[in-house]
């Protein structure tokens, strides 16, 4: 595996006292869906803004695609999409004339760009709207409008930033499909940022959290909730017999905890170990009536590496930028 | 391919502003009040001679206006600018493998059509008005030809072009609309009142006249009254007009894409 990204302590003041990115190093391998998990004001955006040219670095190094983002920003320009958080998609052109303009800035063969529009059009289900002014659009087919420009020139990497902010779980779902659906048909990276836990868990291959502008931890979602020292399996199994000994001299069993008739057993695959362990009670006669398997979410990942739920941590924010800058756009 | 981008571009902006109905409304009717109401309420009675060869105040003013006209659109091409840079849509040219020459030069090259189209709206309006009862308007004395006709859009086009540059750049420079506006106010009444586009210079006193000589409405306005009544004796020679125009929106454009392109850079 190659690295498309490379990142190597990062750093970024803003005027000179706001540490936005404090000292991060990753890299992304090509082909590969990355993804930022973090807060409001955890540094997102600042990452993606330098990594895209469009700030300058305080110190530290990045390449994407092997050019470096400071000595050759037009060649990096040349080889990124950039899906940007805020909506940027031109409310007084059609969908289908912001498609065109984004396909000239990026010197796609005008023959070319018309056969592509069509055919991300109709991927981002916006083809019967093509020819009406965006400014009849909704915020989702907004976001979709711009994640199809994004894609217009065909992108070796392609940055996301907060691609399904302020969208239904409905529209959400299907953004989702859209980018599994393109990472499959070509070999395109996708580096994309996000604060849904769900998000980062469903779609991307390794994730970083990042809050306060460091990296707290970096791995593929799997490996992160397994650190978390594995599932939990909750039986019941009524009677006056006592079965933790039996539960805790399983194989692949961890710790077992008794509560009346309740047991919560910490295993370390959940999805394996269940069957046996309910083997081994049955064998010692236990009747169980009740059994749940947990898994740990991203919740209690991001709880374990920042020592705060991103809940809470997002609490603060009060926030729903998406929503924001729409009524912006209205009192236009 | 600079060209590519920059057509893109321009068009764009064009596309917007025709789309645009009622702010293309707007920005006439200001002109069409200004020549119903404050041409026709005052009218000051002054000699020809007085008037650079123009037959009445009314006719003199009319020309002033498709000046002014011209500053007014180039001014509110600023605010394109500064809202594109609230919605993001800056940004995304920055991040876009164009030159980023072609993000000023659009704007520049769309403000100025923008601007002589309507400022030859308000001198169709003006010739209209000559010819309504009752009303006064523009009335051409002069032996209007191809060459005049020709002579008065380049005027047009080089005013335009010098102020679109100005505004540009500036709302290039600057964050917020707010402080655009300020800008804009502050420039635009000396601007205009320091000329001879709506007085003659003549009975300015000294320091304004020596300012009004050097404001390029002034040279457009003289420029344009030569073209269009007979036997105007303009301030400078025709021939100065149109090469003082020709200096002030080379130097402005130039000065305009320098400014931009710091503008634009990452910070
Ligand atoms: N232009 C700026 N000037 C000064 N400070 C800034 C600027 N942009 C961002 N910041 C600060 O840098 C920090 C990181 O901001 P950034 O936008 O990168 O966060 P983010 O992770 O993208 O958050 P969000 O989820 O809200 O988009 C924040 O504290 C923010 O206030
Ligand atoms: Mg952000």
């Amino acid at each position: 595996m190659t690295a498309i990204i490379e990142v190597k302590d990062l750093v970024k003041v803003y005027n000179g006292n706001i540490r936005a990115v404090d000292g991060i190093t990753f890299d992304v391998a090509e082909g590969e869906v990355f993804g930022f998990l973090g807060p409001n004001g955890a540094g997102k955006t600042t990452t993606i803004s330098v990594l895209t040219t469009l700030l300058q670095l305080t110190s530290g190094e990045c390449t994407v695609c092997g050019y470096d983002v400071v000595k050759q920003p037009t060649d990096v320009r040349r080889s990124i999409g950039l899906v940007p958080q805020e909506l940027t998609v031109d409310d007084d052109l059609t969908g289908r004339e912001n498609m065109m303009l984004q396909a000239t800035l990026y010197g796609v063969e005008p023959k070319v760009a018309k056969e592509r529009i069509d055919e991300l059009l109709a991927l981002v289900k916006l083809e019967e709207a093509a020819d009406r002014m965006v400014k009849t659009y909704s915020g989702g087919m907004r976001k979709r409008l711009e994640l199809s420009e994004g894609l217009i020139h065909r992108p070796r990497v392609l940055f996301l930033d907060e691609p399904t902010l302020g969208l239904d779980i409905q529209t959400r779902t299907t953004m989702w499909q859209h980018i599994r659906d393109l990472k499959k048909s070509s070999n395109m990276t996708v580096f994309l940022t996000t604060h849904y836990l769900e998000e980062a868990d469903s779609l991307c291959d390794r994730i970083g959290i990042i809050d306060m502008g460091k990296i707290m931890a970096m791995d593929t979602p799997a490996t992160l909730k397994k650190s978390l020292g594995g599932d939990v399996i909750s039986i019941k199994i009524p009677g006056e017999v006592d079965y933790t000994d039996v539960i805790q001299s399983t194989s692949g069993v961890l710790s077992v905890k008794k509560e009346d008739s309740s047991y919560r057993v910490k295993v370390i695959n959940g999805e394996t170990a269940t069957a046996p362990l309910l083997q081994e009670i049955s064998k010692k006669g236990g009747a169980v009536t009740y059994v749940s398997l947990e898994r740990p979410n991203m919740d209690q990942v991001f709880l374990e590496y920042t020592g705060r739920s991103l809940r809470d941590a997002e609490q603060s924010g009060g926030f729903d930028k998406l929503a924001a800058s729409r009524q912006m756009r209205r009192s236009r | 391919m600079m060209l590519r981008e920059t057509y893109a571009l321009f068009i764009r902006e064009l596309k917007h502003w025709y789309r645009a109905k009622v702010q293309i409304f707007m920005m006439l009717i200001q002109p069409i009040v200004w020549l119903g109401l404050f041409g026709q309420a005052f009218p000051i009675k002054l000699p020809p001679v007085a008037l650079n060869g123009a037959p009445d105040y009314m006719s003199y003013m009319s020309v002033g206006m498709l000046a002014v006209t011209a500053l007014f659109t180039c001014m509110f091409a600023g605010m394109s600018v500064v809202w594109d840079r609230r919605f993001g849509f800056l940004n995304k040219l920055r991040a876009a493998p164009i030159s980023r020459g072609s993000i000023p030069v659009s704007r520049v090259m769309a403000a100025m059509v923008r601007a002589v189209i309507s400022a030859l709206l308000v001198l169709l309006i003006a010739l209209l008005f000559a010819h309504i009862p009752g009303l006064q308007g523009l009335t051409v004395t002069a032996d209007f030809g191809i060459l005049n006709a020709l002579g008065i859009l380049l005027i047009l086009m080089l005013l335009a072009t010098a102020f679109a540059a100005i505004f540009v750049a500036i709302s290039l420079t600057i964050k917020t609309q707010e402080t655009l506006f300020a800008v804009i106010n502050l420039l635009n009444l000396p601007l205009m009142f320091a000329s001879a586009a709506l007085f003659p210079i003549t009975g300015m006193p000294d320091w304004l006249q020596a300012v009004a000589k050097v404001n390029p409405l002034t040279l457009a306005v003289d420029g344009m009254r030569q073209l269009l009544f007979a036997g105007s004796e303009g301030i400078y020679p025709i021939g100065v007009d149109i090469l003082g125009l020709l200096a002030f929106s080379l130097v402005l454009v130039s000065l305009g894409i320098v400014v931009a392109m710091r503008a634009l850079k990452e910070k």
